[in-house]
């Protein structure tokens, strides 16, 4: 198997050509963002609305570099026993039943405690070795011998003991265990940590990455990313669609439809062979964009405005 | 190199970004990664490094945008120039009697002693910029931070780069008594305005870039200090700012607190229970952890004249701190009691705080008549969740004066028995408490604190300790 770090990059726009070959449209910030990040092996931190393609871009990076992706969904109360590792105490009790009679042997012929104790300490610490330990993501991505992609997905949601828990496993990429010592990675992960900005990260955990936000796309870059996504929708269906959307996004909503939506909504048109947007095609649809539904019905009173806006954008554009 | 990104993150720095010196450092190896050949992907590499949040990265584009295209005269129209500009503007002021002859005649003649009248006058543009930015280096005009330091370092380029020399030649073209003479001294008044003009504005472009932080800073330290009645209408946007961001620092330090555990106690039938899959053999331990309260608080501000500046930034205040506050149910009063909640649900902050104040205001100041409108919507209203109990802070933020009415003192009683804390904050400076209407002290038996609060430093102490408070509890 390949090494992660085998191949480099060689420049920004060898990268953008292969995520695009992979089927992302990464811009000039992403690429970069990317570049960097692999060849100074530096975490990334990611922000940006949901659905604008975070998770997607550590996933293509993954499958580009030839490495397994390793995926750490964050959440509140998630602590270092769900994200590094835990003991199977069910396997230990089990054994430690099994192996009564085995142990009643080796220190039956002690006949002091402290003999026993003695006898017990001379052989390894067998109940607390690696055969007792439940791997969780962060201590498979340390585990990988040939590098991985480690995605820390929503970040933002973890609780702050969490993220300076993070922090001594992104600077070192090591972390100790008590029962067994510090684990070393043998090849550095490449780190992805995702946030939807629920709140502001520390300043340390801030530092020891590097920092790239991706915003709702413009209207070209969108328009590019539908064709590479759905490539059967057709051209004048797609220039309406990306502005009606850039519309959208303008208005006051409780939640904007982002680029995975957009995408959504186009397989959707294009599954119900639509040649062009009208105002009723739009009302029944609209639910694949807006997931609120007061968000749908301020956009279904303005869909006949919104709609003629495109027009004149269009006519103006011709 | 080195130097140009030395500038650069000084120049970043000035606009409130912290770069650290690990990030210095990461910032030229990724240098050495891009180059400087795509301004684009260079830009972008950059703000990865450097810009740590959305917000940074706005300001971060923007100072790249200024530090890397500046270069007064390349970016120079024409029309600046002292031959191009002698039609337009040199004429009235030359009081030769032939000018156009003389001006037209001067520059193919006339060489100049100095190198440096020599540059103006061929229009060697690039040369210029060069001792320009030689001169800079040399007097160190990166570390230039208030506008009134503009003159000064002005003065400094010009005088590196050789100005004294022109000012010795007109001296000296002075002295010869003929109209070549005069002319030529007159081409040379030109160049050294021209020269003067295109180094101030290089002066104020290096300020804007260094020095735009630090002008800032001093600002934001006086408003800090400033009575909030004092403060302009043209500086609300940055006090809000302000507010905004202590509001943050201290709803940060706090939100931790609230889910302090407290070691050392075990909670030992959680864990009997929880270690009952393991035979009672106790492989798990559950600590007691104390949840702490946030609190509740009612704020009844006064919006009569005087006192609505003051209320303006209380609530700001109060509303910028939501995360830590449990509950907020504010009220706004001049005579009658108004509830101001409804507003703060239906617009964003700001709006709404004008809408409140309108609301609010009109009439006379009564405390008795606020009082009593109190006692019977948060005392002895029949939503029992909705009264003031034993979780309650309650805030009141007015001068106290009564215009001689009853002040009711009886029902801040009955508020101080039930409410965990009730809080005074008096604009007024304290000699000035109990004089003519103010009748602080009737009521300050019945407060557990009365304070003086007339600058955002005193209401961010003030809710600070409010904080505390409530969360040790």
């Amino acid at each position: 198997m390949k090494d992660l770090y085998a191949d480099r990059f060689g420049s920004v726009e060898d990268i953008q050509k292969e995520f695009l070959d992979a089927g992302y449209i990464a811009s000039t910030e992403i690429a970069t963002a990317v570049f960097i990040a692999h060849n100074l092996q530096k975490p990334i931190l990611v922000e940006g609305p949901a659905g604008v393609g975070k998770t997607e871009m550590a996933k293509t990076t993954a499958a580009m570099l030839g490495v397994p992706l390793i995926r750490l969904q964050c959440y509140e109360g998630l602590d270092e026993s769900k994200a590094l590792y835990e003991w199977k105490y069910g396997k230990q009790l089990l054994y430690t039943q099994l192996l009564k009679d085995k142990l009643n042997e080796l220190l039956g012929d002690a006949d002091t405690l402290g003999g026993a104790m003695e006898k017990l300490h001379s052989h390894e610490d067998l109940f607390f070795s690696e055969d007792f330990l439940e791997p969780r993501p962060l201590f498979k991505a340390l585990h990988e011998e040939h590098g991985c992609v480690l995605l820390i997905d929503e970040v933002d949601k973890s609780d702050h003991e969490f993220e300076a828990f993070l922090l001594e496993v992104l600077s070192d990429f090591q972390v100790s265990i008590p029962e067994i010592g510090t684990i070393v990675s043998k090849t550095k992960p490449l780190v992805f940590l995702t946030s939807n900005n629920n709140r502001e990260m520390s300043d340390a955990l801030k530092r020891r990455c590097l920092h790239l936000s991706i915003p709702y796309p413009e209207p070209e870059l969108e328009s590019q990313i539908l064709r590479t996504r759905v490539p059967e929708l057709e051209d004048n269906l797609r220039d309406q669609l990306v502005d009606f959307v850039h519309q959208v996004r303008a208005l006051e909503l409780k939640k904007a439809p982002s680029t995975s939506e957009t995408i959504d909504w186009a397989r959707v048109l294009v599954l119900l062979h639509a040649q062009h947007l009208d105002e009723q095609l739009v009302h029944t649809t609209l639910n694949t964009i807006l997931k609120f539904q007061e968000d749908i019905d301020a956009v279904k009173e303005l869909t006949g405005t919104l709609l003629a806006g495109d027009k004149e954008a269009g006519r103006k554009a011709g | 190199m080195q130097q140009v990104l030395q500038d650069f993150f000084k120049a970043v720095r000035s606009r409130d970004i912290t770069i650290s010196a690990a990030e210095s450092i990461e910032a030229s190896r990724t240098l050495d990664l891009v180059g400087f050949a795509d301004r684009k992907v260079l830009k972008a590499a950059l703000g990865t490094t450097l810009a740590k949040s959305w917000d940074e990265k706005q300001r971060f584009d923007e100072c790249f945008e200024a530090f890397f295209t500046f270069d007064s005269f390349q970016s120079d129209s024409e029309a600046n120039h002292p031959e191009a500009a002698t039609d337009s503007d040199a004429q009235p002021s030359s009081e030769a009697g032939t000018p156009d002859a003389a001006d037209g005649d001067a520059p193919a003649e006339y060489e100049g002693e100095s190198e440096l009248v020599r540059m103006v006058l061929n229009n060697d543009r690039v040369s210029l910029a060069n001792e320009m930015q030689r001169a800079a280096q040399e007097v160190g005009v990166t570390d230039i931070w208030l506008f009134t330091q503009k003159g000064i370092y002005t003065q400094k380029i010009l005088r590196e780069m050789g100005a004294q020399q022109i000012n010795e030649e007109i001296a000296g073209l002075a002295d010869r008594d003929c109209p070549r003479a005069a002319a030529q001294a007159n081409l040379l008044r030109r160049v050294r305005k021209h020269l003067m003009q295109q180094v101030q504005n290089f002066v104020e472009q290096q300020l804007s870039l260094y020095g735009s932080g630090t002008s800032k800073r001093l600002r934001e330290e006086f408003l800090m200090n400033a009575r909030l009645s004092n403060v302009e209408r043209r500086d609300f946007h940055r006090m809000h700012e302000i507010v905004r961001r202590l509001a943050k620092k201290l709803s940060d330090t706090h939100a931790k607190k609230r889910k302090q555990v407290q070691r050392g106690v075990l909670d030992f039938r959680k864990t009997l229970r929880k270690n009952v899959a393991y035979d009672g053999v106790l492989f798990e331990t559950f600590w007691k952890t104390k949840n702490m309260d946030r609190p509740r608080i009612v704020c009844i501000c006064d919006v009569s004249g005087s006192v609505a500046d003051y209320s303006r930034f209380l609530l700001l205040f109060l509303y910028s701190l939501k995360d830590v506050l449990a509950q907020i149910d504010s009220f706004a009063f001049s005579s009658h009691l108004v509830d101001i909640n409804e507003i703060f649900d239906e617009y964003p902050v700001e709006a709404a705080i004008e809408v409140a104040l309108k609301e609010g205001g009109g009439g006379s100041t009564d405390y008795g008549q606020m009082f009593e409108d109190l006692k019977s919507t948060r005392i002895e209203h029949a939503d029992n969740l909705r009264n003031i109990d034993h979780r309650t802070t309650v805030l009141i933020l007015g001068d106290a004066r009564n215009n001689y009415g009853d002040p009711r003192t009886d029902i801040l009683k009955l508020v101080y028995q039930r409410a965990k804390r009730v809080i005074w904050l008096n604009p007024e400076p304290q000699v000035t408490w109990n004089t003519g209407d103010s009748v602080v002290n009737q009521y300050r038996p019945y407060c557990h604190l009365v304070r003086e609060c007339s600058t955002i430093k005193q209401l961010e102490a003030m809710v600070d300790n409010l904080l505390k408070f409530s969360l040790a509890g």
